[in-house]
């Protein structure tokens, strides 16, 4: 078994991959490739992007992970009462007309994919990995990570302070946190009112869910947030 | 949507720690390690460039980035007497950041490869809060952990790699202004 661990600047960030196979760099070049491919895709920045397309032209065609993602945003966007809120400015879950090859927006929708698509990436990532034959190993994207396999990370979170607090140490499962300071702009995606300030990690099985729960946990209060997170299949890391 | 009442404790370890550490660190890749896997086969030739005040002024107009450092780390890769392409290794230095990485660029111009060689985030110290400090005092650590390995930060916001592709753009420049035939 050889390990190769690589860091490259994506999505907007610096991705650290981690893989244990029997022949590893392979492996490796295949998350990032994965990664590379969910930026195209989904990308809010990328004006050719999927995302970018179909906000412009109202409907695209659309491939298998495109249509599972917008599935999954829209089904958290329900079960959450739209804590996790996909859409930019009054657009609405009905307006998601999702096919079994194209998406139409309707009305004047606009979508951002910001608060999932990174954890989804990482979980296309991981399936990467484990395709090319890794045994165990973690995609971390600055931040939102998951790790397989008997591989254990220690994480620790830069808190609001800069101060760093470790937070454990993670095996066969997502992390994600999300960062609210007093400017709103952390958040492309908000409901009404603004987000509470503070950091929050949510533990997930999958990194698109922890990714989407970290929204719900910043726009919920502070008294019903974990329970509001486990509802909808997380874990609030609450640090005293 | 799915059980409240999964054990999440399966999945996680807490942490019993005395300290944080002060900075993160790691290496990812030598230069030598970058070379063989961005230009596989190739052989290197050092071209390190010695910029002049003047020559940094038009690196700026061609890219919009500033041109830091007074030397840029440059190497040829031939293979079979055939240019295969050039390997720069720069340096970036963020607000809690510290990267060397190296950029692959094609006899054309064009960016096959970027990766990370080292990695550095630094913060200000200590474990901010004094009661959960408390609490950690006398704890052993049952999960053979030492936090003076690796460990990975996830911070609250996400770091940005702006630092990095602008970095990119510059050596791009620099490959137009300098290095293309």
């Amino acid at each position: 078994m050889e390990e190769v661990r690589r860091m490259r600047p994506l999505l907007g960030t610096y991705v650290e991959v981690f893989a244990r196979a029997a022949d590893a760099a392979p492996a490796v070049d295949a998350a990032f490739a994965a990664l590379a491919l969910a930026q195209q895709r989904w990308s809010t920045q990328d004006p050719a992007s999927e995302l970018s397309r179909l906000n412009r032209d109202r409907q695209i065609a659309a491939g298998r992970d495109t249509l599972r993602l917008l599935r999954l945003a829209r089904r958290m966007m329900t079960a959450s009462s739209g804590a996790f809120d996909c859409t930019l400015g009054s657009g609405s879950v009905q307006d998601i007309v999702i096919g079994s090859d194209r998406v139409r927006l309707e009305r004047h929708a606009q979508l951002s994919l910001d608060g999932i698509a990174k954890g989804y990436a990482v979980d296309l990532a991981i399936s990467a990995l484990r395709r090319a034959g890794a045994a165990s190993g973690w995609v971390n994207a600055g931040g939102d990570l998951r790790v397989f396999g008997d591989a254990r990370l220690p994480v620790v979170r830069r808190e609001l302070d800069g101060s760093m607090r470790p937070l454990g140490v993670i095996n066969n499962a997502a992390l994600a946190s999300s960062r609210v300071n007093d400017e709103a702009d952390d958040f492309p995606a908000l409901i009404v009112g603004a987000p509470h300030k503070g950091v929050h990690s949510v533990m997930a099985r999958f990194a698109w869910r922890a990714d989407a729960l970290t929204k719900v946990a910043a726009n919920t209060a502070r008294a019903d947030r974990a329970n509001a997170v486990a509802r909808l299949g997380g874990m609030l890391m609450e640090m005293q | 949507m799915s059980n409240p009442h999964r054990n999440w404790h399966a999945f996680f370890l807490p942490v019993a720690a005395l300290c944080a550490p002060s900075a993160y660190a790691t290496d990812y890749l030598t230069v030598a390690q970058a070379q063989a896997q961005m230009f596989p086969g190739a052989r290197f030739a050092e071209a390190t460039l010695k910029l002049t005040g003047e020559q940094k002024d038009r690196i700026k107009a061609a890219s919009g980035m500033r041109q830091r450092w007074d030397e840029q780390k440059v190497w040829r890769a031939d293979k079979d007497g055939k240019l295969q392409g050039w390997l720069l290794v720069d340096e970036v230095i963020g607000k809690h950041e510290f990267i060397t990485y190296a950029t692959a660029i094609s006899p054309e111009g064009r960016v096959t490869g970027v990766e990370i060689l080292s990695y550095r985030e630094t913060h200000g110290g200590q474990i901010r809060d004094a009661a959960w400090r408390k609490q950690l005092v006398g704890k052993t650590v049952a999960d053979p952990f030492k936090l003076d390995q690796d460990v990975q930060n996830i911070s609250g916001a996400t770091l940005s790699c702006r630092n990095v592709t602008d970095g990119v753009h510059r050596l791009l420049a620099i490959h137009q202004l300098y290095l293309k035939g």
